[in-house]
């Protein structure tokens, strides 16, 4: 069944900066935003730019995420040519590998992707929080006749030593590309999200392959040996919102962004839907004596307590007299009674005893050291228990470092 | 395969429904902030394991064709059986205008239909009834107790717009059918029974022959002392939506957390359709207290003792008291809203005061504007 287009979704990372809450499952499926995990921003992005065909690359503890996308009908890619494919490492007759880089991912299903002999393939990352219209990447892709369109953003210039960095000529072509420059040349940061040609990007993942000091990813190997040897680079600008939530920090803010639409992050706006598979619950509850502000939640919740500035998933329980500031609390979470959580995001099942105190504010940390408190899938509090600021626990409740 | 199958009638009838049933049948009508009536006896159904499952449809039915799809919201789109919609199909006198006139008209009118039932058992239910019933134990009961038609009732003798009422002996068979009734007494009855397939095809045939068409008339009352009827009897909340006061009041006790409990019991589901809606958003200002709330609202007023459907939005100073507002009702700041009923799509602007009362709430059609 021949494809213009399809695309590839990089979903095996372990995502290991985000610690205890990636312990169980793969990165992309971490619930996000009280209702998504954040696999559903690309494969939303593919149903609504038109693709639908698209290769998931699961690896590390794929349960979850298997699970979630199942047949892909919540995205609408279920159709009958194409559809959503979870494509995990397999053995051949020579045996088989697990995936050793990005590229060697795609390398490891040219197979599949031959089997819809596409004119052009999208790259894409499970854990970037983002609505983008892939078929403008791909008409720009088209129109500047590149064998590789990368897309980028405008970074502030202080930050811009963290990215990727791509220079450009006065035609947007990248002419250079430096990751993590000490002294970046331009502000132009990748976004890790690629348009190849397929039969150019088959012919460098082979080359890429047969060479044994390559390390077998996009950024490192194959864009370098793509501009070195000339090949026509384009770059895609995007300017709405884009959040890689690759660090809790990062993960926590992308969720605090969602309260409020000035962030970029307007979930509310229905022309670019957001679709998950929604969880079957009766709509949320909140008491006579809740106080619930700048916050947002979905459904199955009973709330009788304080919820500020904070993103609550389904099936959350926080009891009379508790507070919940600043945090996101993941699916099926209780906060019992008089408890209070600041600054904290509590696992998948969590529950936290009568009057515990889980975090802090940053004021209340001083003199040592701040930061937001974790806690990882089913981690069960005592009544009466402390976590101070910036403590990591895991589901036996044992303090874990996150260096 | 279960050996009980699923009919729900969800066809037009007299009602005192007003605004709400001028563009769908009361078995879709919302309730209860994401679900639709016919949502609980579909639900009741499958927890069942009942897995055909027939809506008998006539009037007013795209809203119901709409929220039924293909059945998959239930588990009920299969390669055998699964969900059936049975529109009026066998057209006889006026059947494809005049509303049926009770159930034995609406049976043989999908009699065909009822020949390719592969259980043994059926069990016949109303679109319009909120509850949620063991429907499992209920027909492990009508087996055993060895009933020809076992019929649910409610505990109670809440009057219902043309509720049936059951008398019943100390053994549970059921002595007198009532209806009609000014004052109720005996049992109320949930219009739900289970009968086997064979009994129900020759009832059908048999009224149908005579000219019969009313299956609480000619065959509950007409047989009552021929068959054996049963009551089972539901001690839970059980609501018939067949009023706009019924539907208030009912949708207010689900503001009792004991109630939900009951009615959304995590061992019996109730599905419903999903709603691709983000989360509902309470902004700095918002204030919403004994509330039930849908996903995808923006809440920036106040909201008391209310019940809101996905993407419903309240703007700054509006006040919302003791209402219940459907999907994308739209309520602009300082707009206060009092005892209201506000159907789909519905905009109250800037500014505007609308007040109804316990006893007579204010029903906004769908789409209006005020």
């Amino acid at each position: 069944m021949k494809k213009e287009c399809i695309a590839m979704l990089l979903a095996g990372g372990q995502g290991s900066r985000l610690y205890v809450l990636t312990g169980e499952m793969a990165k992309p499926a971490v619930p996000f935003g009280g209702k998504y995990r954040i696999i559903d921003f690309p494969l939303s992005n593919c149903s609504n730019s038109g693709i639908d065909t698209v290769g998931v690359l699961t690896q590390y503890r794929p349960l979850e995420l298997n699970s979630y996308i199942g047949s892909g009908q919540p995205w609408d890619l279920d159709g009958s040519t194409g559809g959503v494919h979870i494509l995990p490492p397999y053995m051949g007759s020579k045996g088989g590998t697990w995936y050793k880089g990005t590229a060697n991912a795609i390398y490891q299903n040219i197979g599949f992707i031959d089997l819809y002999d596409p004119d052009y393939v999208v790259i894409l990352s499970g854990d970037h929080i983002y609505k983008m219209d892939y078929s403008d990447m791909v008409a720009r892709h088209k129109a500047a006749g590149a064998a590789c369109t990368i897309s980028v953003m405008e970074v502030p210039w202080e930050e811009a030593s963290r990215f990727g960095i791509m220079s450009v000529n006065e035609e947007d072509m990248i002419t250079e590309f430096a990751e993590k420059p000490k002294e970046p040349k331009s502000n132009l940061a990748s976004m890790g999200i690629y348009v190849f040609s397929w039969k150019t990007l088959r012919r460098y993942l082979t080359e890429d392959e047969a060479d044994p000091n390559s390390e077998n990813d996009f950024g490192k190997n194959v864009i370098p040996a793509m501009l070195g040897n000339g090949e026509r680079m384009a770059a895609y600008r995007f300017a709405g919102y884009w959040k890689d939530v690759g660090t809790l920090e990062s993960l926590w803010d992308a969720n605090m962004d969602m309260l409020s639409p000035e962030s970029g992050l307007d979930l509310h706006d229905e022309s670019w839907p957001i679709y998950a598979r929604s969880v079957n619950a009766p709509p949320t509850f909140l008491g006579e004596d809740s106080h619930v502000t700048h916050s947002a939640f979905n459904r199955g919740s009973v709330l009788d307590g304080t919820v500020e500035n904070s993103v609550l998933s389904s099936n959350v329980r926080v009891g009379k007299g508790a507070r919940v500031s600043y945090s996101v609390l993941l699916p099926n979470t209780v906060v019992e009674d008089g408890a209070v959580v600041e600054y904290a995001i509590l696992g998948e099942g969590c529950k936290i005893g009568a009057g515990c105190q889980v975090g802090g504010t940053p004021e209340s940390a001083a003199p040592a050291p701040w930061g937001l408190t974790v806690l990882a899938p089913h981690c069960e509090l005592e009544a009466g228990k402390r976590v101070r600021p910036g403590i990591m626990l895991d589901r036996n409740g044992e303090e874990v470092s996150k260096k | 395969m279960n050996g009980l199958h699923g009919i729900i009638f969800s066809y037009e009838k007299r009602t005192d429904l007003r605004e709400l049933t001028e563009i769908r049948s009361a078995a879709s009508i919302p309730f209860g902030g994401r679900y639709r009536a016919v949502d609980f006896s579909l639900s009741n159904l499958v927890n069942a394991g009942v897995t055909d499952v027939g809506v008998v449809l006539h009037g007013r039915y795209q809203s119901m064709l709409d929220h039924l799809g293909t059945g998959k919201d239930w588990d009920l789109s299969r390669k055998r059986g699964g969900l059936r919609v049975l529109p009026p199909f066998n057209y006889q006198k006026d059947w494809g205008v005049m509303p049926f006139r009770g159930k034995i008209e609406a049976l043989f009118g999908v009699r065909s239909y009822l020949d390719t039932i592969r259980q043994d058992y059926v069990a016949l239910m109303d679109g319009d009834l909120v509850v949620n019933l063991p429907m499992a134990e209920i027909y492990e009961n009508h087996i055993k107790s060895g009933a020809d038609i076992t019929v649910v009732c409610g505990n109670d003798s809440f009057a219902t717009e043309g509720g049936s009422y059951f008398e019943i002996d100390p053994e549970g068979r059921v002595t007198e059918v009532l209806y009609n009734l000014h004052h109720p007494r005996g049992y109320r009855g949930l219009e739900v029974y289970i009968l086997s397939t064979a009994l129900l095809r020759d009832l059908v045939d048999e009224c149908f022959a005579k000219d019969q068409y009313s299956w609480r008339r000619d065959v509950l009352r007409a047989k009552k002392d021929v068959l054996n009827l049963r009551c089972y009897i539901w001690k839970g909340f059980a609501a018939q939506i067949r009023s706009i006061q019924e539907y208030y009041d009912r949708s207010m006790q689900l503001l009792d957390p004991a109630i939900r409990a009951e009615l959304f019991t995590p061992e019996r589901p109730i599905r419903a359709k999903g709603a691709d809606k983000t989360s509902t958003y309470v902004g700095s200002e918002g204030r919403c207290i004994n509330s039930l709330v849908a996903e995808g609202c923006r809440i920036e007023g106040i909201v008391e003792n209310s019940i809101l459907f996905p993407g419903v939005v309240v703007e700054p100073g509006a006040v919302i008291r003791n209402c219940v507002l459907f999907k994308e009702t739209v309520i602009h700041s300082n707009a206060h809203l009092a005892y209201i009923i506000a159907d789909k799509d519905v905009e109250v602007l800037e500014g505007r005061t609308l007040m109804g009362h316990a006893t007579y709430p204010i029903v906004l059609a769908k789409g209006s504007k005020v």
